[in-house]
């Protein structure tokens, strides 16, 4: 199988994955397109870029600035405003100040050293530790190891570890981003859970890295922290569905074309050289599941959204839309329903019905405007 | 997304330009709006970079923060916006009616009202953070601003609160308003680029709606909106620029920046009066005056308490007025559905698709129909109507009809394609009913389970009565000098 | 002018397109063009400039927007004058310049007014802690500690490329008067602990000259280093590495090569123990400046008020600025509490470094095998 995978990807070594990619993972679990290019770990970015589609995405300089200098104000003097607000909200008590900065020791040895504090504050129920800031973390995922390097702090309190996520978008008056919220309880599931497997693998019981996960935001308008539980529980349950959906990729790449890879045939400079359109060809046989959400979420999202186009699917407008029309695939098969071209197949009378009564309801109310020349 | 939007959609993509929703316009478009397109820097909570703002299309004020993180600038900036924006609307404080009411007081309501217009539901919550940030600073005490700076604030906050008010036209984002009156044929989330939205409703001679939509999403062509600045834009353009500054804060350097920022506000403006345009050549919907007014009372009142002193909104609602403001909203919503589909065919057909509606011919009418023995014999007309609609009513449904709004209806019986009604409400109190009042046979009409009832307002207690259980009685709102030393940094 | 900002506007448009497609050369090629183009249109504004008044920065379109009403003019010019200004803001501007600032700031503001930048206020007043945490976090300033290195260099606006701005780009002069490694000492020995570059900053610009920027202490250790094996013990003090209980230097940490070894140790407790110790170090120097009749700095305020704010107890009902006397008691209490154990970790590692490293190694860390694989790296 890791064969096979490897065989998709080409002779490159696999993309590890960030914790931001990991949670984009679930974000589309449908997609047998994604799942299979993220399992065999192929640079989706550098792909989509190389058949004419870039993706979407930038992080301004400002955004990027901000969010190193908070988290450094947090950090600070052995995380002295962090401990502030574990104990306003957690109750932290004085005596558990022990810092721990795992990067004191060279990158290779970051998640031995990892798990060799983890393993000890564990075992121990003494004062072996609270805060362990810069942890490596390690997830299997589809057969390859990625390691996660979270700007979070794991932290101990009676025995159990929480996730530090910090965030620098605001909480204002007591309320921030949902959507900016629900992208962080993503992320920082995604810790929780290389915490756990790391806890399991050492033999104790997982279930000791909490689901709650703190969350540190500035507060209004100034940079003063303020920190809230988050409860990942359900994020960690789509995401173990997803994983465990890539660990059983396999079914996918079996129905797949022998011959079949996304080698981007790259030269010695690392300039990929297979023609655009042949990879092209590649991407387009795994089905994909395109949905607009795709955009804020994945690198192929134009790559599929122009695929989509050209085969004129109702994904197109969204979900609200494709919902509405209860599993019609295309827009012209659609409107021939709406417009009495098409017989409806089984199962397919009443969406029929409503969208050609839809048609006759729009001509009865726009007849008149059509002779003004409405838009 | 009912189907009939859905099918809307569909056919924008077979023809390539966006198709309409309405038949008329459901908002209030003024003469005289103020259109302020503001942008934030990446990454702060609230700190403006600049607006582009002003009620002449052929001259806008552009605003610029020279270096965003400075606290005093942007200040300065807050001062610059309110000497746009209080004029612009104090002004309409000036020309008042008296409003005579049944039962109380006459009251002056003024004659007309600003409209602040923003280019996308963002930039309206832009503008709610700028005034929460702005409305508790004070002109004394530990950080001093300008005296209008709160004042602006509390504007500020007034509007983003009204966008949020169903069926206000005090504050416009332009691509919720374009998207009530037009279905494109892309998905919901790429209407809120206002460009591509623009692109599929009005695109340049020669181009499809998709082609335009799709030159809207490079930002070399057409930069974002707002508030959010493009991320390549940030990194090559603005950067450089502000570093500049920081280095030296010379004319030039101020002038670079301004420079970057109009190229990025500019199409922006240009589009949201264009939207204008667009919305205003719609005819407005009947009941889109008396919205109006209400959005007008709501500005006089709230000049009023501004000039008389009161305090900043507060940072939060208690429980009580937050329920009550729930229940207004909610009140308010199901108003302007019903008035919408009163004043629209295309809206209401929405309720026939659904079977809330129906729509027919009457096929016969019993006019002097009665109920009810001596005194309290009632006038209650039977009509029957023949329709192809799938209604789903129960006997004994409440029915409107925007043909005839004083009236009010009920269900008696639906069989095959006929409906046959009563009319309850509405008839006076003589023997037969006055000529016009119920439909001739062969009259074409529409009833509808959907009323714009002013059903009474939930049951709450005065907020000086809140229940321990919410809270107990807020402490009455008086901003702290926490409130106006909170950084603002 | 009109050809050469259509010129930019290309020019930065094929930028980003390049940037894009990720092609390197092409947008560096492109960037230095762009450069070019724009330095070339900045001579050409600036003699423009000369020629016209100074604006607002709210000017119109068509450049014949309304006058900002007298009263908000009254009030701009208020708030660039030292009457109104509040003392915190002024703060960086008084400290240790040995200027009243009075004297100082009425040229800035004609001269930020002259040159047309925006409002006076700020580059009079230094924008206090506006910048704190939101800004650049690569050269160090900002954040809770926040100095305002940046700002320091911002107050000199108007003034760095006129004759008469000597003494007003403080920002870098004064730095030049004092060797970074004496400003850090200066920090350091008065904190008594180990502290990390931006608290360094921080209590130099709160206690002493100020304008010390992080950004300049990066390859201090190193340098520090290469003398002392040049030449052990020539100089009086060398600044050098707190170590882990490992015995490998510890990140970011600064330390006194004077101080006793247990002092340079940081065990997991250290942190926090130097943290109240430099609490309380602060506290202490404020009530020594109010004791001799001297106002302690804005800076010394903010910076004794936001480690307060971290101590339980040092700001009994939140009332700012804290209590010095209060800050000494709570950090004394709560120091009680880590200080056995820490002090006990300390001395165990610093009997194993007497033992077991050389000098060079006692001061600036054992050379782990991870550090050798870090500088293969």
């Amino acid at each position: 199988m890791k064969d096979r995978l490897d065989a998709l990807r080409g002779p490159v070594p696999p993309l590890a994955h960030d914790a931001r990619a990991i949670a984009a993972l679930a974000a589309n679990p449908g997609c047998a397109r994604r799942a299979v290019l993220d399992a065999a770990g192929v640079d989706k970015e550098l792909t989509a870029r190389h058949v004419g589609f870039p993706a979407p995405f930038g992080r301004s300089r400002f955004a990027i600035t901000r969010g190193d200098a908070f988290e450094a104000q947090v950090k600070e003097s052995g995380c002295a405003e962090l401990l502030r607000l574990l104990r306003e909200v957690l109750h932290l008590p004085i005596p558990e100040v022990a810092y721990h900065d795992v990067s004191d020791v060279g990158a290779h040895l970051r998640h031995s050293h990892t798990r060799r504090l983890i393993d000890r504050a564990a075992r121990d129920d003494g004062d072996a530790g609270t805060f362990y800031d810069h942890p490596l973390f390690a997830l299997e995922i589809a057969g390859h190891t990625s390691y996660l390097e979270p700007d979070v702090i794991a932290f101990r309190l009676g025995g159990r570890f929480h996730v530090v996520e910090i965030k620098s978008f605001p909480v204002i008056d007591g309320q921030a981003d949902p959507v900016k919220v629900a992208a962080a309880a993503r992320q920082a599931a995604v810790y929780v859970l290389a915490l756990r497997e790391l806890l399991r693998e050492l033999g104790h019981d997982p279930m000791r890295a909490s689901h709650e996960v703190v969350l540190v935001c500035p507060e209004n308008f100034a940079n003063k922290p303020v920190a809230a539980l988050l409860d990942v529980r359900r994020e960690l349950a789509v995401l173990r569905r997803q994983l465990a959906r890539m660990a059983r990729v396999e079914d996918l790449v079996a129905s797949l074309p022998e011959e079949l890879t996304f080698d981007l045939a790259r030269d010695a400079s690392g300039i990929p050289t297979r023609p655009a359109a042949e990879l092209a060809d590649a991407l387009g046989a795994v089905a994909a599941r395109y949905a607009p959400e795709c955009m804020s979420a994945c690198d192929l999202c134009f790559f599929c959204r122009d695929e989509a186009r050209a085969c004129g699917s109702t994904d197109l407008l969204g979900r609200h839309v494709r919902d509405q029309l209860g599993g019609v695939a295309t827009v012209s098969e659609a409107l021939a329903l709406a417009e009495g071209a098409r017989e409806p197949a089984d199962g397919q009378d009443e969406i029929a019905r409503l969208l050609r009564y839809a048609g006759e309801l729009r001509a009865e109310c726009l007849e008149g405007l059509e002779l003004e020349g409405a838009r | 997304m009912s189907a009939l939007a859905a099918l809307a959609r569909l056919r924008a993509v077979r023809e390539g330009r966006a198709q309409r929703l309405t038949t008329v316009r459901h908002c209030h478009v003024s003469d005289r709006p103020m259109v302020f397109v503001p942008f934030q820097l990446a990454g702060e909570a609230a700190a403006p970079l600049a607006a582009m703002v002003g009620t002449d299309p052929g001259s806008p004020r552009l605003l610029v923060v020279p270096q965003p993180r400075d606290r005093d600038l942007r200040f300065a900036f807050a001062a610059e916006l309110a000497e746009v924006v209080l004029p612009y609307v104090e002004g309409f404080g000036k020309v008042t009616e008296t409003v005579e009411r049944r039962n109380a007081d006459p009251y002056e309501r003024c004659l007309d009202a600003p409209q602040l217009v923003l280019p996308n539901r963002q930039g309206v919550a832009f503008t709610g953070l700028l005034g929460r940030s702005t409305r508790f600073r004070r002109p004394d005490g530990p950080f001093p601003v300008h005296p209008s700076v709160p004042v602006l604030g509390r504007w500020l906050t007034f509007f983003a609160e009204r966008a949020s008010y169903p069926g206000s036209s005090l504050t416009l984002a332009a691509t919720d308003a374009l998207a009530m009156h037009w279905a494109s044929g892309q998905s919901d989330l790429e209407d809120a680029n206002l460009a591509a939205l623009m692109g599929w409703i009005d695109p340049p001679p020669g181009r499809t709606g998709l082609q335009a939509a799709e030159e809207a999403e490079d930002p070399l062509l057409w930069p974002p909106a707002g508030p959010a600045t493009d991320p390549g834009f940030d990194n090559e353009v603005l950067a450089p620029a502000i570093e500049a500054y920081a280095e030296a804060p010379t004319a030039a350097a101020v002038e670079r920046i301004r420079q970057a920022v109009r190229s990025q506000a500019e199409p922006a403006w240009r589009l949201t009066w264009r939207a204008l345009e667009l919305l205003r050549a719609l005819p407005a919907g009947g009941s889109v005056a008396q919205r109006w007014d209400y959005d007008r009372g709501a500005f006089t009142d709230f000049l009023t308490r501004t000039a008389e002193g009161a305090p900043p909104q507060a940072r939060r609602d208690g429980a009580v007025s937050a329920a009550a403001r729930l229940a207004r909203m909610e009140r308010a919503r199901a108003s302007f559905d019903a008035q919408r589909a009163y004043d629209d065919p295309l809206v209401m057909a929405e309720y026939r698709l659904t079977g809330e509606a129906f729509a027919g011919n009457v096929v016969a009418t019993e006019p002097e129909h009665t109920e009810g023995e001596g005194r309290s014999r009632k006038l209650r007309p039977l009509v029957t109507v023949a329709t192809a609609d799938p209604v789903r009513l129960a006997p004994g449904t409440t029915l409107g009809t925007p043909d005839r709004r004083g009236q009010e209806a009920e269900v008696v019986e639906v069989e095959g394609g006929t409906v046959t009604i009563k009319i309850t409400k509405g008839m006076g109190r003589g023997k037969t009913p006055a000529p016009g009042a119920v439909p001739e046979v062969g009259e074409r009409v529409c009833y509808t389970s959907v009323t714009d009832d002013f059903q009474a307002a939930a049951a709450l207690p005065e907020p000086e009565m809140t229940p321990w259980t919410h809270g107990g009685p807020p402490p009455e709102y008086v901003p702290t000098d926490e409130d106006a030393g909170e950084e603002w940094s | 002018m009109d050809a050469l900002e259509r010129r930019i506007d290309e020019l930065r448009a094929e930028v980003r397109r390049a940037v894009r497609v990720r092609d390197a050369a092409l947008a560096r090629a492109l960037r230095a063009e762009l450069r070019r183009a724009e330095r070339d249109w900045d001579a050409t504004v600036s003699e423009e400039a000369l020629d016209t008044p100074a604006t607002v920065p709210g000017d119109v379109l068509d450049a014949s927007g309304p006058a900002p009403d007298a009263a908000s003019a009254a009030f701009r010019a208020a708030l660039g004058g030292p009457a109104t200004v509040p003392a915190h803001a002024l703060g960086t501007a008084s400290i240790g310049s040995g200027q009243v600032p009075g004297a100082l700031l009425p040229g800035e503001t004609a001269g930020a007014l002259r040159s047309g930048v925006a409002s006076p206020s700020a580059g009079a007043s230094g924008s206090s802690e506006s910048a704190s945490g939101s800004s650049e976090s690569a050269s160090g300033s900002g954040g809770l500690l926040s100095s305002s290195s940046r700002r320091a260099g911002g107050q000199a606006y108007g003034g760095r490329r006129r004759s008469g701005g000597a003494e007003r780009a403080e920002g870098g002069s004064r730095a030049g008067l004092v060797p970074v490694r004496e400003q850090v000492h200066q920090a350091l020995a008065m904190l008594g602990a180990p502290a990390a570059g931006r608290m360094i900053v921080a209590v130099h610009e709160a206690f002493f000259a100020g304008g010390l920027r992080a950004g300049r202490m990066t390859s201090l250790r190193r340098d520090e280093e290469r003398s002392f094996r040049a030449a052990p013990y020539a100089r009086p003090y060398y600044l050098c590495a707190a170590l882990t209980e490992r015995l490998s230097p510890a990140r970011g940490l600064y330390a006194v090569s004077t101080w006793p070894l247990d002092r340079r140790i940081v065990t997991p407790l250290s942190p926090r123990v130097d943290f109240l110790t430099a609490a309380r170090r602060v506290a202490e120097r404020i009530q020594l400046l109010t004791g001799r009749g001297e106002e302690p700095s804005a800076a010394a305020v903010r910076l004794l008020a936001r480690m307060a704010r971290n101590i339980p107890g040092a700001m009994p009902g939140d009332v700012l600025p804290p209590d010095p006397a209060d800050v000494i008691r709570a950090a004394a209490a709560e120091l009680e509490v880590h200080l056995p154990a820490d002090a006990a970790g300390r001395a165990s590692a610093a009997r194993r470094a007497a033992r077991q490293l050389a000098d060079v190694e006692c001061l600036f860390g054992a050379a782990t095998l991870s550090d050798a694989a870090r500088k293969g790296a």
